[in-house]
């Protein structure tokens, strides 16, 4: 998906070095493509909503737990832009609010595996033998299971909560960075540069950490990127089951789940939240998209 | 090459078992008393006592699995505790309806993103691509029961032309399943107003299911495509005008074949897995919609089977694709 | 499979055809015709996994269950009232343990073999025996060889003791055919596999399609022994159940006539349809009470008055505005068509300075605490229910944590009162007016049990309920009942909250619908259904 002058430019930004220089590039890049673009300003719409959200809302009481059953399931007005919910709060507050905490579970999420899948990822990768053979098993079996399967039974079985949301998301989510760390691992293991700092009688720490780390961190990034993304969905799903963030916290996903019974007659209820819940993954995955065409424009293809 | 597909057949053995093991963990970490959700909620102490031991629910944790274990492989996959049927007997009804909700999803991919891929190749960097490439993106950020609930109010609630929900409508008399995939039996027996109907109703989830998909074909098509394009004797070739072009898609197609099947099988087991939210929404019956009333009412004998099955899908699809690519790709057999 | 088209098929076809797609003939259809007879459609969200009516019963199956097989007698009406059935007349011993019950002479079962005694001594032994389902109601107080078929007409039932509500539980126990079971018996399971998704019964209809989680199309009996109240012309040629999961396609089902009768009507759904024209919505007073049981043996909520004080707190008002008014509060512990019921004088309603002079009293005399509220997974009212609870309970500075859990879960915390919520939510549908029904839930006996979950605890007041279930003097009964209803508000094991109305659509051309409170939410009575059109 890269254009030939994008990943031609970044190679040789990349030769040329010059660490301003490089920055100044990047951000000629995003800016050149409008889906970067346009990805860029939603995740900074998104970060901005979630990190202003308590202050910039018009009624912040309606987040805690408030009903005010007088005013349940208003249309969209002038005082409550997205409409009214179920029990009088305005729709609006709580998909600001609730950008927060989308927020936070999908970078939650996808650190939470990042720090699990990429360290076994790499000492497969640099062990080798058997120890490598027991992780990728063991990562295959997690990648082999039917995710949002596995996570809605989890999260049964535990009890809806965002904190259990979170730990089933994760659980199926490691094995992914095991993949790609692993992978990375291995490429680089037989360069020569490697069997140098081998030779010249580095530990295997410093190896990993010199050497392996700084390689694998652009396809990392990339994919975490784009992971924050599908956390954020996949959240929202557990949610829409039923399966997400208790009352009264507002979640978009859990928004929409109430929101069906009142279908078709109450369509704003649905609409708004979903709205949001698109935005944001469609900006996380259009950034990694934008960022993968700078960082990795030789890896672009699938 | 015969030992190539040995192991990988005996490491899909071994995953299933880990699989089994897995469900049969989360299934017992609840503290729940499935006896007295078979027993209903006026029951009595002794009649939940009477279930617990018929279930076997009495017996320690270990005799437990390995009676499950034993019970799967004669295919038995237990009795749900909520209503007391058998779980194999409810998935055999359940499975043809998602299996024909993914088959279709996968055809709308196909049918739809190998010629946008090319379309937006052929105007690469153009507006069209642009708005191909938020599309393709949106594949992958559309919620599916968002999605769902929007096309359900336009196309059903609003405009009236299709119907909101299930598989057949209320007074059609279902048909003595053959395959059990309603559009194959239908025509089978020559009922064209059943297929209509049929392709009625599993239209708008079909989409849903297969937006993802489609996407990623789009975009694999795409790459593969620009790539023909970039290539020299194409540059040359395209001194001898236009028809040309159709050479290049010709050209690009054979190349995008291979990761398009890959697509297919990596997506299949995923399909089989999202198909839960588009299944909720749509209220399809297939083993989503069963998985996910099943998990939500605390019975979970039916969840093991579906994340089996489900798994199961999953395992064959890449067992098929590394197959694939070990026959097309002799360079990965040693692997 | 049979290949015939009828008209609907037909026109569907030719306007998906002809119309583009367009599936505007749904909507011309108003009703199923077989022949000349209709067939009235009814619609609701529950399945019907288990026919055999002594295996299970909720309220989906209950209804199939009572079309198909008959019992003794039957509950009709409001208040709801007991009819002989099967049985044309019964009789009680002076001293309350022998019952004698005289069968109608012409009662067939659909395959045409008579219902006798021998019937219904095997009927409730087999429920017995089985110890499911219905069995709980009889259980303790009926031993299998203590039913006697005196001869083809005359069955005894010797109780081991008195049981006073022994009647009001006689209706839901169906009499199915002793040989067409035993013919189907695997492994001496009773019939338990083929009664799955076969009937063997007497009742006013025949099964003709079972699937278990979207249809049951069911037959009118033409010559059933008990007449059909609407006539031989009016007579449906049967009934369907349709099971459609979700309420915004039921509710379209029923705007464009695909069902008759829909179950499952939300308060804010009401409003909206009845402007539909011709969709009659329906509303009766429920019998299904909602209560939020409290812990009262660990925690905070085990002092009676910080239970009084969240009594006081609760916003009753917030319940019946959820319920867009739909909704009664509840005057005594016991649900209004209770035997014996009493309005309590100083049942709780929201009084701030009342509940602030409660909690003073307590050990918690500035609240800050927190408590979990535990609501079934999926169900809407109990949530909003705790939200107004959350809001209610913060101007005592009781924080309020809202749970949702399946029920297995629930039903194991209930189990012991260690891992007993501190409050928790549940519905509670009697099975049949007698005060026993109800009051038994707050006897020694019933700990553990998730009815039971308060483990409350009160001597006294144990010893009036399992007085009360003995004594054969109604009046005196009834005193007791009254006391154990002063005292259970006294002591606020739960707050007693309301009881939703049953609410119905149905389109206007059905007739003669028949409610009764003792049939469970939605549960519908399709035996005097016809359509006028």
């Amino acid at each position: 998906m890269t254009d030939v002058p994008a990943s031609v430019a970044a190679e040789v930004a990349q030769r040329r070095g010059g660490a301003a220089r490089r920055w100044r590039l990047a951000a000629w890049l995003i800016g050149r493509s409008f889906a970067s673009m346009l990805g860029l300003v939603l995740v900074a719409g998104i970060v901005g909503l979630a990190l202003l959200g308590p202050w910039i809302v018009p009624y912040p009481e309606h987040v805690i737990g408030q009903v005010n059953l007088g005013d349940k399931l208003k249309p969209p007005s002038m005082a409550n832009w997205f409409g009214t919910d179920e029990v009088g709060n305005d729709i609006l507050t709580r998909i600001i609010v609730g950008a927060r905490l989308s927020l936070l579970v999908g970078v939650g999420i996808t650190f939470a595996a990042a720090a699990i899948g990429v360290p076994l990822g790499i000492l497969a990768g640099t062990a080798g033998g058997r120890l490598r053979e027991t992780i990728m098993r063991f990562t295959d079996l997690f990648l082999s299971v039917p995710g949002l399967v596995l996570a809605i039974a989890l999260v049964a079985a535990l009890g809806p909560g965002i904190g259990n949301a979170m730990i089933a998301l994760i659980l199926v989510w490691w094995p992914g960075y095991v993949r790609l760390s692993e992978s990375k691992a291995l490429a680089i293991r037989e360069e020569p540069y490697i069997e140098a700092a081998r030779v010249s009688g580095a530990s295997r720490f410093r190896i990993l950490w010199r050497h392996v780390l700084p390689n694998a961190i652009s396809p990392l990034i990339v994919k975490m990127s784009m992971d924050i993304g599908q956390a954020i969905l996949a959240v929202a799903s557990l949610g829409f089951i039923g399966l997400g963030a208790k009352p009264p916290t507002p979640e978009w996903g859990a928004m929409i789940s109430i929101a069906r019974g009142y279908l078709p007659d109450y369509w704003w209820y649905a609409v708004f939240p979903g709205l949001f819940i698109y935005l944001s993954v469609l900006g996380f995955n259009l950034l990694g998209d934008g960022l993968r065409d700078i960082l990795d424009p030789r890896s672009h293809r699938t | 090459m015969l030992t190539y597909i040995l192991r990988r057949i005996g490491l899909a053995g071994l995953m299933l078992f880990g699989l089994v093991c897995l469900t049969f963990v989360i299934a017992n970490i609840a503290p729940s008393d499935p006896a007295a959700l078979a027993a209903g909620p006026d029951a009595g102490r002794s009649q939940i006592e009477n279930l617990r031991r018929e279930y076997g629910l009495d017996r320690p944790l270990h005799e437990q699995f390995v009676r499950y274990v034993t019970d799967l492989v004669q295919l038995e996959f237990g009795r749900s505790v909520a209503t007391g049927r058998a779980v194999g007997t409810d998935l055999a009804r359940y499975f043809p309806a998602t299996l024909e909700l993914c088959l279709v999803a996968m055809a709308i991919g196909l049918l739809f993103g190998v010629p946008l891929g090319i379309v937006s190749a052929l105007h690469k960097d153009g507006p069209i691509d642009h708005v191909t490439r938020i599309f393709a993106v949106s594949g992958v950020a559309l919620p599916p029961f968002w999605f769902g609930l929007l096309l359900q109010l336009a196309f059903a609630a609003w405009l009236g032309w299709l119907p909101t929900s299930g598989r057949l409508s209320v007074f059609t008399e279902p048909m003595e399943p053959i395959t059990g995939l309603l559009l194959v039996d239908s025509l089978l027996a020559g009922n064209g107003s059943l297929f209509l109907e049929a392709a009625s109703y599993i239209a708008l989830p079909a989409l849903v299911l297969s937006f993802p998909c489609l996407a990623q074909i789009l975009r694999v098509n795409r790459s593969e495509m620009v790539e023909a394009l970039r290539a020299d004797y194409i540059v040359a070739a395209r001194a001898h005008g236009v028809r040309q072009r159709r050479i290049v898609v010709v050209h690009a197609l054979k190349n995008a074949m291979l990761p398009t099947l890959a697509i297919i099988g990596l997506r299949w087991g995923w399909m089989m897995s999202s198909t839960v939210l588009v299944e909720t929404v749509f209220d399809w019956p297939g083993t989503g919609l069963y998985a996910v009333s099943s998990a939500i009412a605390g019975d979970f004998k039916p969840v093991m089977g579906v994340t089996l099955i489900v798994g199961l899908n999953f395992m064959i699809a890449n067992l098929i694709v590394d197959l694939l690519y070990g026959v097309l790709d002799p360079r990965l057999r040693s692997a | 499979m049979t290949n015939r088209v009828n008209r609907r098929h037909f026109l569907q076809g030719a306007a998906a055809l002809g119309a583009a797609g367009t599936f505007a003939p749904f909507s011309s259809v108003a009703f199923e015709r077989d022949g000349n007879r209709k067939i009235l459609v009814f619609t609701g969200n529950q399945a019907v996994p288990v026919l055999d009516p002594h295996w299970r019963y909720d309220w989906s199956t209950r209804m199939i269950q009572q079309s198909v097989y008959d019992g003794l007698l039957k509950y009709v009406g409001t208040p709801p009232k007991i009819i002989p059935w099967l049985a044309e007349k019964y009789e009680m011993s002076p001293d309350g343990k022998t019952y004698t019950f005289t069968l109608v002479g012409n009662a067939k079962f659909h395959n045409g073999d008579p219902v006798d005694a021998e019937a219904v001594r095997y009927s409730f032994e087999r429920a017995l025996k089985m110890n499911a389902g219905v069995a709980w109601m009889l259980k303790a107080f009926l031993k299998p060889e203590n039913i006697v078929a005196v001869d083809a007409r005359t069955v005894k039932f010797t109780l081991d003791r008195p049981y006073a509500p022994f009647i009001t539980y006689v209706p839901w126990w169906y009499i199915v055919n002793p040989k067409q079971v035993k013919a189907n018996e695997v492994d001496g399971d009773l019939g338990k596999k083929w009664m799955t998704e076969h009937e063997a019964g007497s009742g006013p209809f025949k099964l003709r399609r079972f699937d278990a989680t979207s249809l049951i199309h069911m037959d009118t009996v033409p010559d059933y022994w008990n007449g059909w109240p609407m006539g031989e012309k009016n007579r449906l040629s049967g009934f369907i159940y349709r099971i459609i999961r979700e309420s915004a396609p039921r509710k379209a089902a029923l705007q464009r006539r695909e069902v008759d009768v829909m179950a499952g009507v939300t308060p804010d759904d009401f409003q909206q349809m009845e402007k539909v024209p011709g969709v009659k919505m329906v509303n009766f007073p429920g019998f299904t009470s909602f209560g939020i049981k409290f812990n009262c043996q660990v925690g905070p909520t085990a002092d009676v008055n910080v239970r009084k004080a969240i009594a006081y707190a609760f916003d009753y008002d917030a319940v019946l505005a959820i319920h867009n008014g739909m909704a009664e509060l509840m005057t005594s512990p016991f649900p209004t068509p209770i035997t014996g019921h009493v309005a309590v004088p100083d049942m709780p309603r929201r009084d701030m300075a009342k509940a602030k002079e409660y909690l003073k009293k307590s050990k918690y005399p500035d609240g800050g605490f927190e408590l979990e509220y535990v609501h079934v997974q999926g169900l809407e009212d109990p949530r909003r229910i705790g939200l107004s609870l959350l809001d209610a309970l913060r101007q005592l500075d009781i924080k309020v944590n809202i749970v949702a859990q399946p029920w297995p879960t629930m039903t194991a915390r209930a189990g012991k009162a260690e891992t007993a919520p501190a409050m928790m939510s549940v519905y509670v549908t009697p099975v049949g007016t007698d005060p026993d029904t109800v009051a038994y839930q707050y006897h020694r006996n019933s700990w553990g049990l998730y009815y039971g979950v308060s483990h409350y605890e009160n001597p006294a007041v144990w010893q009036l309920i399992a007085d009360a279930r003995g004594e054969t003097d109604t009046a005196k009964r009834m005193a007791m009942y009254a006391e154990i209803q002063k005292a259970l508000v006294a002591d606020q094991p739960e707050i007693f909250c309301m009881m939703a109305n049953r609410i119905w659509g149905m389109r206007d051309y059905v007739r003669d619908f028949a409610y009764s409170p003792v049939r469970s939410t939605s549960e519908i009575d399709p035996y005097p259904l016809w359509i006028e059109a």
